[in-house]
Parts: structure tokens; sequence; C-alpha cells
């Protein structure tokens, strides 16, 4: 709060450029991806999914910054309802490969049949 | 050197090493708490966006409901730290490069386009990112997807029941 | 009261039958529908029924129509059949018909085609042979078929052929005409083939069905060259080739917008504008001037699309060097010999060269080609007939030489007699198919006449009939087939086509021979069949007369084909010079053909009726002769010589003959061989190599070996699948970067 209140206080200030902004989503994008890619764990992998929808996220409000207007604020509202319905389905889905094989390692769950 | 910019600077580390901590813990477990302090930080870097409304929800959503939702399913199930590490197989050492490279790439492509943050007026910063202004777009322009995102919730909500009871 | 005068006042007055002329088409097409999908379910009385119902609806409307078409309005006197096609007014016109225009058919561009149906003297006698001996057929079906199992199926097709063979009448187009042409020998091909579990009979009707195809196909090309040479007409012409038609520029292009350029009475327009008149632009020695056509002559045209219909005509109608399948398509049941390869669709020819009568005129190449092809297709059929045992294929080859000699009719422009030949020839021969069909019945489906014999007295109703229609056939006083023949010998003798003076003499001579040589093979047949001693090898002892269902058929096709003798009288009997009654009966089908002769040097054609001496008396005794000779060799010589040797002669002309002259033999040498390799040659390089091999099998090994190596990529790792998916979005990415960079 302290840091919004100076930048509103002294707009003609320099400020943290965009591209900052945009280069940690990016990292955080290739983080997500690189655990979905090696991890075992569905689980995990779901947590990256979710740190990989946080960069989306995170991009959108970094461009509605720059642009001046809050249309991504928007978007980043409907990616957040629509993660916690993915991270609802996803993790009943793992509840239930978990019930019938015995294990959430995405290499035990290779086969499409029992 | 402002206070931005070093606010910017903890918040982006912080979040890049729970991140990291998130791919690498050996158990769920940790991968998790330390999924909930990215969404944390990550909440942080909104508020310097500007973006209050979604630094809120960033909190109340991810934090709040869906880590609690990992954490009731690793309890569930049981889960512990694997006994055994997965083998490096060709698919995953070629998509662990595969990712490298995205992000080298992605850098150099950012780095080349110039971005600053909009000038934005007195008015227009005073009402910014406001939980106000969100909801009267939300309320107005995009009344139908949010209504059809309630509906998303809706059948995630039945589907979830769905799949997860092993007998209806 | 004359006949004329009896048919001038018809029960229902042409203008309100005139728009039901569909219902002909649509009953028996209804039955076979009826037959053909619920025959199964409704047992098997309800099935003949329906079928036999169907066809006898359709003989009554035929009835009415034909009557309709000869109705004088008894307050004005005056013709009053309605025939609302715009050709049809003109100079003399006279409207001795029933027509209606359903309206479009389909239009393709500026070609247009009509549904037109029309019921004219010509068409309406074709039309109470193909319902009535139709259904005299059905009813004798009813018995002949009990015993089959697929009796519906039976029914259903031969309902079908009817309709078919009706719509082919009342067409009053030639594309119409083509479907009933086509409808027919589908239902010929499902008839011949209808026991399809025996391979030779489903053989005998892939053959007739092939045969008739290449026949099919020159119709078509004669059909396109007549529509080309109408719309070359229309751009050529001037006023004075239409007064020559008998109308205008404007009324016949009005016509031809309306109607379209294959109507019947639109080609008559065209024929009569073609006939060379003092200020006429366009004549048959035109050249064309544009179009695909350009630079032939209208004549020359003509004569090409002509030859064409008759090799069309020679698929359909069993002529030289198409007739091959009408003998093998004695496979089919009987009734269906009798009905389809006999009565009606056989003559399919003789009716379309008829109705194009205006057309043919024009050309006497093409109509001294086709005499020329009758008398050589009926005198060889004739020969083969000498030898054959089988009491079916006797009939047949016997109806391919009754065909030959109508050709020689029509070809020589006498075509009244041709059709007249055809009436009678339809009454006599499905008689004697239908009397065949009832020898088998009673016999145990014995068609070897050497084992059978002595019938005479077991079935009487069957002997007298066949004896009957054998001296039909035969020639002999008073009987029809003697004037039907007589008729179209003595004109093939007078008539003349310019530049070819020469024809009509061969043709009459080959005439005289096919006379005896018929009567030669028919007293053979019939000798073998009734009359001497049963013969030891029958297959049953004693024979059994069939139902009244069979015999009734019988007993009226025998009357009919005395009582036709009729029409070949003068219109006063006993004037041995006033004009045939069937002639003049024909006459406003004919009017336009008549008007062309008249006005060109082409086809001299002769009005004379033939008289008692010299004509029926060289006729009589050239039937004599052959009577006389096979009575001769059957009765006499041959029982005689029992357990002896033939003579040398006997010996080396006999197996010839059996063998049809080895014809098919030929076909298989020159044409089936040849195709056959080329057939080989296609499906081992073209079908089997590149295509089965390199193209089908090379794509399916690509793919197999594709998609083998792709197997190891399928490994239902989610994450193998993921990885991809990353290298690819890393391929976008770089894109976009190296077009950032550049």
């Amino acid at each position: 709060m302290a840091a919004q209140a100076a930048a509103r206080e002294a707009p003609n200030r320099p400020m943290v450029p965009i591209t900052y902004y945009l280069l940690l989503a990016a990292a955080l994008f290739c983080m997500g991806m690189f655990g979905v890619l090696v991890r075992r764990n569905a689980l995990v992998i779901f947590m990256c999914v979710e740190l990989m929808l946080n960069a989306a996220n995170l991009t959108f409000v970094a461009f509605a910054r720059m642009r001046g207007d809050d249309l991504g604020h928007v978007s980043a509202f409907f990616v957040i309802a629509v993660a916690a319905a993915e991270a609802a389905i996803g993790l009943a889905i793992v509840i239930a490969v978990f019930r019938s094989r015995g294990s959430v390692l995405v290499e035990d769950i290779r086969t499409m049949k029992h | 050197m402002n206070i931005e910019l070093i606010l910017f600077g903890a918040f982006a580390l912080l979040t890049l090493l729970s991140a990291g901590t998130v791919i690498f813990a050996r158990s769920p477990i940790n991968s998790a708490m330390a999924l909930v302090s990215t969404f944390f930080f990550l909440a942080g870097i909104y508020v310097l966006l500007w973006a209050h409304t979604v630094a809120v929800m960033q909190v109340l959503v991810y934090a709040g409901a869906i880590m609690v939702l990992f954490l009731f399913v690793i309890m569930l199930l049981n889960l512990g730290e694997s006994p055994t590490r997965g083998k490096p197989t060709v698919a995953r050492i070629a998509g662990g490069a595969a990712t490298v490279g995205l992000f080298a790439a992605l850098a150099i492509i950012l780095l080349k386009i110039p971005a600053a943050p909009a000038t934005l007026s007195t008015d227009a910063q005073a009402s910014f990112g406001t939980i106000a202004t969100l909801g009267q777009v939300i309320f107005t322009q995009w009344l139908l997807p949010f209504e059809a995102v309630s509906l998303l919730l809706l059948v995630a909500m039945v589907g979830a029941v769905v799949v997860a009871k092993s007998r209806i | 009261m004359t006949l004329v005068e009896f048919f001038r006042a018809a029960p229902v007055a042409p203008d309100i039958l005139a728009p039901s002329l569909w219902l002909i088409i649509a009953l028996p097409l209804l039955g076979a529908l009826i037959c053909g999908v619920f025959g199964k379910m409704m047992g098997r009385a309800n099935v003949q029924l329906v079928a036999c119902a169907a066809v006898a609806g359709s003989f009554v409307l035929s009835l009415l129509a034909f009557w309709a078409s000869s109705h004088h309005n008894p307050d004005t006197g005056r013709l009053a059949a309605i025939y609302p096609n715009p050709f049809g007014i003109e100079r003399d016109f006279v409207r001795y018909a029933l027509a209606y225009d359903y309206g479009t058919w389909f239009s393709v561009g500026d070609f247009r085609v009509n549904f037109g149906l029309m019921v004219d003297h010509l068409s309406g006698i074709l039309l109470l042979i193909i319902t009535g001996v139709g259904f005299l057929i059905h009813l004798y079906s009813t018995s002949y078929m009990e015993h089959d199992a697929a009796y519906w199926r039976f029914f259903a097709y031969l309902n079908l052929f009817v309709a078919a063979m009706l719509t082919l009448v009342l067409a009053d187009n030639l594309v119409l005409l083509f479907v009933g042409w086509e409808g027919v020998g589908m239902a010929s091909y499902l008839l011949i083939g209808f026991w399809y579990d025996d391979p030779a009979k489903a053989w005998a009707g892939r053959k007739a069905f092939v045969t008739n195809r290449i026949g099919d196909f020159a119709f078509l090309i004669a059909t396109f060259l007549l529509v080309l040479l109408v719309s070359a007409f229309t751009q050529q012409s001037n006023a004075a080739d239409y007064n020559t038609a008998g109308t205008t520029v404007n009324h016949y292009t009005a016509a031809l917008e309306k109607k379209g350029p294959v109507t019947f009475k639109g080609l008559e327009k065209l024929a009569e504008g073609l006939v060379d008149g003092n200020a006429d632009k366009v004549d048959l020695s035109t050249p064309i001037e544009a179009g695909p056509l350009e630079g032939y002559t209208f004549g020359g045209v003509m004569t090409a699309a002509m030859l064409l219909f008759l090799l069309g005509a020679a698929g359909k109608s069993a002529q030289l060097p198409l007739y091959v399948w009408l003998p093998d398509a004695m496979a089919g049941p009987t009734p269906v010999s009798a009905l389809i390869h006999a009565a009606t669709m056989v003559t399919a020819g003789v009716y379309l060269f008829s109705r194009m009568s205006a057309l043919l005129v024009l050309s006497p190449t093409a109509m001294a080609t086709i005499a020329i092809i009758g008398a050589l297709t009926s005198l060889l059929a004739a020969l083969i007939a000498f030898a054959q045992d089988d009491i079916k294929k006797v009939l047949a080859y016997s109806t391919v030489s009754q065909l030959g000699i109508m050709f020689m009719g029509v070809g020589m422009g006498i075509f009244w007699a041709a059709v007249f030949h055809l009436m009678t020839h339809a009454f006599f021969k499905a008689c004697l198919f239908l009397g065949a069909g009832s020898v088998m019945h009673g016999n145990g489906d014995e068609t070897d006449i050497k084992k059978l014999g002595g019938l005479r007295k077991e079935m009487p109703w069957t002997w007298a009939t066949f004896l009957v229609a054998t001296l039909a056939i035969t020639g002999i006083l008073p009987l029809s087939g003697f004037f039907s023949k007589d008729a179209i010998l003595h004109g093939v003798h007078h008539n003349h086509l310019q530049g070819l003076e020469w024809v009509s003499s061969l043709v009459y001579y080959l005439g005289l021979l096919i006379a005896a040589s018929t009567a030669f093979y028919m007293t053979r047949v019939y000798l073998l069949t009734f009359e001497g001693p049963r013969s030891k090898e029958a297959r049953v002892a004693h024979a059994h007369e069939s139902a009244w269902q069979m015999t009734l058929p019988l007993v009226v096709l025998a009357v009919l084909s005395v009582v036709a003798a009729r029409y070949a009288f003068g219109i006063n009997f006993f004037d041995m010079t006033s004009q045939p009654v069937l002639d003049n009966f024909l006459s406003p089908v004919f009017s336009a053909t008549k008007r062309i002769t008249d006005a060109s040097t082409l086809v001299a054609l002769d009005t004379s009726r033939p008289q008692v001496v010299p004509d029926y008396l060289k006729a009589w005794a050239v039937a004599l002769a052959g009577g006389g000779a096979a009575a001769f060799l059957y009765l006499r010589y041959f029982p005689a010589r029992v357990g002896r040797p033939d003579p040398a002669f006997i010996r080396a002309v006999r197996p010839l003959a059996l063998n049809k002259f080895y014809v098919d033999e030929l076909y298989e040498l020159i044409v089936i061989r040849p195709v056959k390799f080329m057939s080989f040659l296609l499906f081992r390089v073209v079908d089997a190599l590149i295509i089965d091999t390199v193209a089908v099998r090379g794509t399916a090994w690509v793919t197999a070996r594709v998609g083998s190596a792709l197997r190891y990529v399928q490994s239902g790792d989610a994450q193998a699948y993921a990885a991809v998916m990353a290298i690819a979005l890393l391929g976008g990415v770089a894109y976009a970067l190296i077009q950032v960079m550049q």
C-alpha cells in the first residue's frame, strides 16, 4: 500500500518498467512448465499448472497497467474463476485415478484402460 | 533506486524462490506450502501494478480456496515423499531443455519490446483497478461471460462430485 | 357400321381422359411397388390379385385412350381428340391423337425436356398389345408360377416391365422414350436372371444387359445428334424451310421453347423442313455451318443418327450384330419369354423406327441398311432354328427371325405392315411361347422336342392353340401371319430406295427364303411336339393339361391371331384394291412421312395391294413348300431311318446350325477375347500393379511404417505429449523471435 500511495503521489518519478513484470511472468510460466514436464506427481503437476496460470494473470495485469485500462483485470478475474473450476475437476480426477490405480504418478497412468 | 523497484525486486525474488520450491520439493506438502507463498508474493506484485482487486482475489481464491483443496487432497490420499526418484526420460530432458529455450526466447523478445506503465490522470489513478470500477465493467460489459463462468463453476462442482465419488 | 365408325364415339371424352394418361403407367408401377415391398407379407393370392388388377386397370384405361384417340364430336362431326402439342397445328394434320403435357421434366441451359404423354394410333395399338397380352400373361403366370417361392418378386418385376414398356410407347419425346427403353432393359435383365441361383441363368441376364447397353449407348449418341441437328436447323433455316414444314419460324421456335428439341412431333417438323423445296435454304445436302457438327451435311448427320438408332434398335430388338442375347434370354420363366422376348420389348426397335419414320425416310442409306440387316438376321436365325431341339430356343430364334422381317418392312418404308406384323406376331408368338410353357408345365419342365411327342391327345387345348399359332406364323391362308408377312414382302418388293434399287429385289428374295424356312422349322417343332408317338425318353408318362388360367390366354391369343387378319383387308372388304384397314388406320401417324416421301425422290413408296394371283399364291406355295418339306422329313423320312446314320448332307449341315453357326464363338474370338485381353492388361498393369500395389498397398505400407515408427511416440505418457507441446511452443516463439530480430 505504501508503494501504491507513493506511486500515486508522484506520477512522474521513474517507475519499474513493465518489461520487468513481463520477464517475471515469463520466468514463472517457464518454471511452471518445467514442473509440468519434469515432475511425476500428478498433484505437483497441477500445482505447476496453477503457476502457469498465475504467470498468465501476471501478464494480463502488467499489460493492463501498461495500457492504463482495467480490461486485463477482468481477464485475470475470469482466469482465476476458470482455474478454480479446473482445480476442482482436476483434483477429482486425481482422486478417481488414485482409487483405481493406487498411485498418482503419471508414469503409472499410461494406459487408457485398466 | 526507489522503493517501488526495491519492493518489486524483493517480491519477484521471493516469488521465483517459492516457485522453485514448488517444482523441486520432494514432498507434495512442501510444494503446496511453497505454492501458497508464491501466490502471496504474486499478490504483492499485483498491488505494485495497482491491481488491488485482483490481488485480493488472488489471496482469497488461490491462496485460500484452491490451496485448501490441494492440501485436502494430499491429506486425503495420504501422499508422502515419493520413495523413488523419477528416471530422467527422453521426454523429460527434452521438455526441460525446451522450457529453458522457451524462457531464453521469451526473454530476448520481451527485452526488445519497450514497455512503460501508462501515465494516468489523477481521476483515473483514483479509480484504476478498484473493485468499483471492475464491478461496473463486469456487470455491464462482461455480464454474459460472467454468467457463463458461474455456470462453469456449477458444472465443475457437479463434475467433481461425479468424478470423485466412488459410487453414485 | 365399320370399325372406324364404331371407334368414332368414345365412351370417355378425350379432354377428360388426356390429363389422366399418366395413370396408365402409374397403375402397374404401383402394382410393382406393392408386390415388391409388401408381396412377401401379403401372400400369394393377394400378390396375384394386385398384379393382375394393376395390368387390367391399365388395359381398361388404354382401351379408353385408344378409343378416345379416334373420337368424333357427335354434334360437330369433327375430330375431337385433343393434341395440345404446339407442333401439332399444321397444314393437313389430322388430330387422331390424345396427348397431355405435364410440364417441364428437366431443363439444362436451353435444352429442355417435357414430361409429355401421347396416344396416337400407333402407340394405341402398342398400348393394347402391352396391357392386353400383358394381362393374359399375368393371368397365365398365376398358374405357371404357382410353385415358385419368389412369386412376389416375379410379379413385381413383371409389373415393373409393363410400366416401363408403357412409358416407352406413351412418351412423346425421345428422352422419355429412353427412360422406358432402359426400364424394359432392366426389367428384362431382372426377369431373365429371375432364377439367379443358377449361374448360367444369371449369366444370361448379364449377357442381355451388356448387349443391350451397347445399343443404348448408340441410342444416346443418336439422340444428341438429333438435338444438334435441331439447333443447326433453327440457326440456318429461312422462311421457306418452315413453309415446307407447314409452319412458321415463330411458331416453330416458340414450340421448341415450350417443348424442347426432342419431341417426335418437333422432329417430324425438322424432317419436313429438310425436304428439298425450291426456295429452301436448308435441305439434306446443306452443310452445317457452326457447332460441333460443322462441315457435315444435314443428310449425312441424319444418316449417321439413323444408323446409330439402328444399332440401338438392334440391341433391343435382337438384330445382327446384337441378337445373341435373345436366345439365351430363354433362361427366364416362360411367361417372361412370351411377354418380353416375343410380344413387346423386342418390338421396341420396330416401334422406334415407326415413330421416327419421318426422319428415317430422309436417309435411303440407313433404310437399306436396316432392311438388309433385318433380312440377314432373319435368315440366319431361321437357319439356326432348323436344328435346335429346345422348344424355347426354336421359338427364340423364330422371334429373332420375325423381328428381322419387321425390320425389313421398316427398312423398306412399309411401316404399317411392319406394325401389323408386330401386332400379329405379338399374338401368335405369345401364344406359341405360352403353349410351350404349357407343354413344359405338363411334362415336368421338359424342353427337348425330341423327348416330347404325341401330346395332341393329352393336351388338347394346348395342341389346338399351338396349331393355330403355328399355322399363323407359317403363313397359311387365311390366318393373320400370312397377311402381315405378305404385306411386308409385297411392300419390300415394290418400294424403292433412290440409288439402292437392288436392295428391294435382294430383300424380297431373301424374304421368300425366310418364309419357307419359317414354315419348315415351325412345322418341325409342331410335329415333334404334338404328333407322332410319345417319346421313350419322356420325363412323365402322361402329360396333363394345364389349368384354365393357362389355357384361357392360349385360346384368346389363338383367336386373336386368326381375327387380326381382318386388318389386312381393304376398308371395303371385298375390294382387293382398297386401302387396308390398318394402313388407313395408321395413316395419321405416318402423315408427315407420306408428305416427305411425296415431296422428295428419296424413297418411292408403292400403295398397291397384293393380289391373289400371283402374290398370295406365291407366298402360299413357299409356305407349303417349307412346311411340306418338314412334314416329309419328320413324318416319313426320319422315322423310317431310325437306327441308321443320317445322310452325309445332313451330317455336314446339322452341326453348323446346331451350334448357331458359331456366332457366339465368333464373337468370343473377335470381341470378347480382345476385350478380355484388354481387361486383363488393365487389370494386371493398371489395376493390380499401379492402383493396388503402388497406390493402395503402397499408401497403406507407408502409413503402416510411419505408424509403427510413431508408435514409440505414442507411449501413453502424458508428459511426453506435453513435452511435444512444449517443443512446438518453443518453435512458435522461436519463429516470433526471428520475426522480431528482423
